[in-house]
């Protein structure tokens, strides 16, 4: 589980902004990480689909809203530690800024692919964890 | 009104004491209302988060909930809304993303601002300046950057700390408007408060006019939230501050203009808007200082809001002490020798005074003992001065100033007598500064008369708060002492000078304050001092200072302001009988002059003076949480300029002595606790 982790720091997946979110995770909120990181996810689909939507749909794209959803994709990214997407939503941000349809198309790619890269790092993040938790938890009865 | 309360004050001290007291009483009493909530402070605040972003959302949440803060969360801009009109009052503060679907944050800002009042903290990943702006604008109190962090949310309560405390300043000066009004030009009370601004300095208002310039929201705003002139952070820092500081000193305080003091500072990254700022600030706390009191809310809420969160409430009890300690006076840790010190200065004159480690000592040693010291001292160091006042002005005061000394004697003397603070001896000292008020007042002017005299009332009461039209401010809970009344002493300064100002050459400089005052407010002109006594009551201490204002009457020509200073602090162990005190004694200044005249002494004078202003506000703010057992500290910092008081005075500088108090503890240590 550390060597995932600290591969997606060397990466710059993510962020020590996921360690202050582990470290939020206690007794009063045992799940607390992997709650929000599927809540991340829940929201960020929603939000790489509007996007998608925005861009594709129709000739004349609404940056405006396009800005308002990167926001939002920005400001959970950022909170959870995730920081590559977090760096392509800036630069997404800013080629619809400037009208830039190309740019940001590219950069949804670039989103997709970053979050679908991070989403998976996590799961298997989350899925050793368990497994630890697992094991820890054989352990114990048979301690006793 | 003005008038009425002088007669009433004139001729009865009784009377004037009632009156004051129950108005105090019935002031410290909501104000610990208020702020008793929070018997653990910062702990149960209760926080009202909307974000549309459930991810963050939820974090925040868990964040506050670790800062053991009440949050309640919303997704919806609109139900966040609702929820605040239909429990109102349930909420301290108020979280809230910019950007949300239903409702424009913006929108829910200002809302939330007419509407309830509550301090909004506006957070979102935009972090551009522009966005910013747009918040601030708003009148948020603060705009946070996602990803927020944990140690952000700790410090949330400062914004209900400060939101209230502005408010509660308003109260204080809603009762003094009139009476400004009345000096001024009658105006209506945003009129009222752009004219004490303006009319403090032209230098102020030249930067106050620049300032809106740049950005007309901002001086739109200015008086509807004290936060709303907020740029894009710079945080001062101590440090900064210094350098700052040093700066402006070095150009001198008129002469300063942000991009000399920039050029100085030489930090990377600080833009002349952050630097023409601060300097404002800066300004703003000069004048505030000097004429607290007498300005109306709409003056000190636009002083308070540009003041970063972080200067006020986090570092001004640092700030004062190191900014003293920049000036090369004095080491933070020799504050309470200053102290000593300059009080015993002041008696002994010429004499070097005492060793600064063995005031410490005695300070240490019996609280009493030093108590009793420092009253002594405090008592000699006022008859000196007001002797020497006398002197040098006119002769027939010589008798009043003796009456005084003979009261101030007294009161010392009751001081020390005093073991606890019993309401009773406090009466005693009250009536005793009473009576020196009376002997002043007759001899002064009864327009001078009159500040002082209010000054004086207020101390009957437990608190020191005096002039209507001032303000000022620390009270504390009643059953705590009350702070000796240097104003009365500094007030007897200040009318001499003002009074004097015929008699006098000294006060020329005085003179020219009134006449600058004239235009311009009480504050600059004057000096003051200040003594107190500061009385540990078993809760708290409080300080009493009151700065007078001045000035009504023109037809004097004079003004006078005074600001006074003082206090004490102790830090009371609730069990323990006396306290500490700390006397200052303080000096007449001539602040006013200070923007023109008295350059450079006075920013140093002014950077600590502004601390002051600052903690008054916490003072009252928090005496309530005093009770806790913390102790509070008051800075002082008083300088006089060429006046005769010189002599007293010090030394270090040039004309200008100062007296620096200092308390141990930090303002802010309260709060913690």
């Amino acid at each position: 589980m550390n060597r995932v982790l600290a591969l997606l720091f060397h990466q710059g997946v993510l962020d020590e902004q996921f360690l202050q979110l582990q470290q939020l995770q206690d007794e009063s909120s045992p799940n607390f990480v992997s709650e929000v990181v599927n809540i991340y996810f829940h929201e960020s689909e929603k939000l790489l689909k509007n996007l998608r939507g925005l861009l594709t749909e129709r000739e004349f794209s609404d940056y405006k809203k396009m800005g308002i959803h990167l926001n939002q994709f920005m400001g959970s990214s950022s909170s959870i530690g995730a920081k590559r997407v977090r760096n392509v939503c800036v630069a997404f941000r800013a080629a619809s800024e400037q009208n830039n349809r190309a740019g940001c198309l590219r950069a949804l790619e670039l989103l997709e692919h970053e979050y679908c890269y991070l989403k998976n790092k996590l799961h298997e993040l989350f899925q050793i964890e368990q497994q630890r938790v697992l094991a820890a938890g054989v352990r114990y009865p048979m301690q006793r | 009104m003005q008038r009425v309360a002088q007669s009433s004050v004139s001729t009865t001290v009784a009377s004037g004491y009632g009156s004051c007291k129950g108005g105090r009483a019935s002031g410290s009493a909501t104000a610990a209302s208020e702020v008793m909530v929070y018997e653990q402070f910062p702990a149960g605040l209760r926080v009202l988060v909307v974000d549309d972003d459930i991810t963050c959302l939820r974090i925040i949440e868990q964040m506050l909930h670790r800062c053991r803060y009440h949050v309640t969360t919303c997704s919806e801009a609109t139900v966040a809304l609702n929820l605040l009109r239909e429990r109102k009052g349930c909420f301290d503060v108020v979280l809230s993303d910019v950007h949300m679907p239903d409702m424009d944050g913006y929108k829910l800002l200002e809302l939330v601002g007419l509407e309830m009042d509550l301090p909004v903290i506006m957070m979102s990943a935009d972090g551009r300046t522009s966005a910013v702006m747009k918040g601030i604008r708003h009148g948020a109190c603060d705009y946070l950057i996602k990803p927020i962090r944990e140690e952000e949310l700790k410090n949330l309560w400062q914004h209900v700390v400060r939101k209230r405390w502005n408010e509660n300043k308003e109260l204080e000066h809603s009762g003094s408007l009139e009476e400004n009004d009345r000096h001024k030009r009658g105006n209506d009370d945003s009129e009222h408060a752009s004219s004490a601004n303006e009319g403090t300095e032209g230098v102020l208002k030249t930067q106050r006019k620049r300032g809106n310039a740049k950005d007309e929201d901002d001086g739109e705003l200015e008086n509807d939230d004290p936060s709303a002139s907020k740029k894009p952070r710079v945080v001062w820092s101590v440090e900064l501050h210094q350098q700052f500081v040093s700066a402006v000193n070095q150009l001198g305080l008129d002469k300063a203009v942000p991009k000399r003091i920039l050029e100085l500072m030489n930090v990377p990254g600080l833009t002349r808007e952050n630097v023409a700022s601060h300097l404002q600030k800066f300004r703003l706390y000069l004048k505030r200082l000097s004429g607290v009191a007498q300005q109306q809310g709409g003056v000190s809420n636009t002083i308070c809001g540009p003041v970063d969160p972080n200067v006020k409430l986090g570092s001004l009890g640092r700030f004062d002490v190191q900014a003293l300690a920049a000036s090369g006076q004095i080491p933070p840790q020799t504050l309470a020798a200053l102290h000593a010190e300059l009080l015993g200065r002041p008696t002994g004159n010429l004499v070097p005074a005492m060793d600064q480690p063995a005031l410490l000592q005695a300070l240490l040693q019996g609280p009493k003992h030093i108590a009793v010291e420092n009253g002594v001292a405090f008592g000699q160091s006022l008859i000196k001065c007001q002797s020497n006042v006398s002197k040098h002005f006119q002769q027939s005061k010589l008798s009043s100033a003796e009456d005084v000394s003979s009261a101030y004697g007294a009161w010392p003397s009751n001081h020390v007598g005093t073991v606890g603070p019993s309401n009773n001896i406090l009466g005693l000292n009250a009536q005793n500064s009473n009576m020196l008020m009376d002997i002043l007042q007759q001899q002064q002017r009864q327009q001078q008369q009159e500040p002082q005299q209010q000054s004086m009332l207020p101390e009957p009461s437990c608190i020191i708060n005096v002039q209507p039209s001032c303000l000022v401010v620390p009270s504390q809970s009643s059953a705590s002492l009350q702070a000796g009344n240097t104003p009365a002493s500094v007030s007897q300064n200040c009318s001499f000078n003002g009074s004097s100002v015929i008699d006098y050459s000294l006060l020329s400089t005085q003179t020219n304050n009134s006449s600058l005052n004239v235009g311009q407010f009480p504050n600059r002109g004057l000096n003051s001092t200040g003594v107190l006594s500061g009385y540990s009551g078993p809760v708290s201490i409080s300080s009493s200072v009151s700065s007078c204002s001045v000035n009504p009457d023109n037809s004097m020509g004079r003004q006078g302001q005074c600001l006074t200073v003082t206090f004490s602090a102790g830090r009371q162990m609730p069990g323990l009988v006396p306290n500490m005190h700390d006397i200052q004694g303080s000096y007449a200044v001539k602040t006013g002059e200070t923007l023109d005249q008295g350059p450079l002494r006075n920013l140093g004078f002014v950077g600590k003076g502004t601390c002051i202003p600052s903690r008054f506000a916490i003072d009252e703010f928090e005496s309530p949480m005093s009770n806790l057992g913390s102790g509070k500290f008051y800075l002082e910092n008083n300088r006089v300029k060429q006046e005769p008081n010189v002599d007293f005075m010090d030394n270090t500088k040039v004309g200008i002595p100062i007296l620096h108090q200092l308390s141990s503890n930090d303002v802010t240590s309260v709060f913690t606790e």
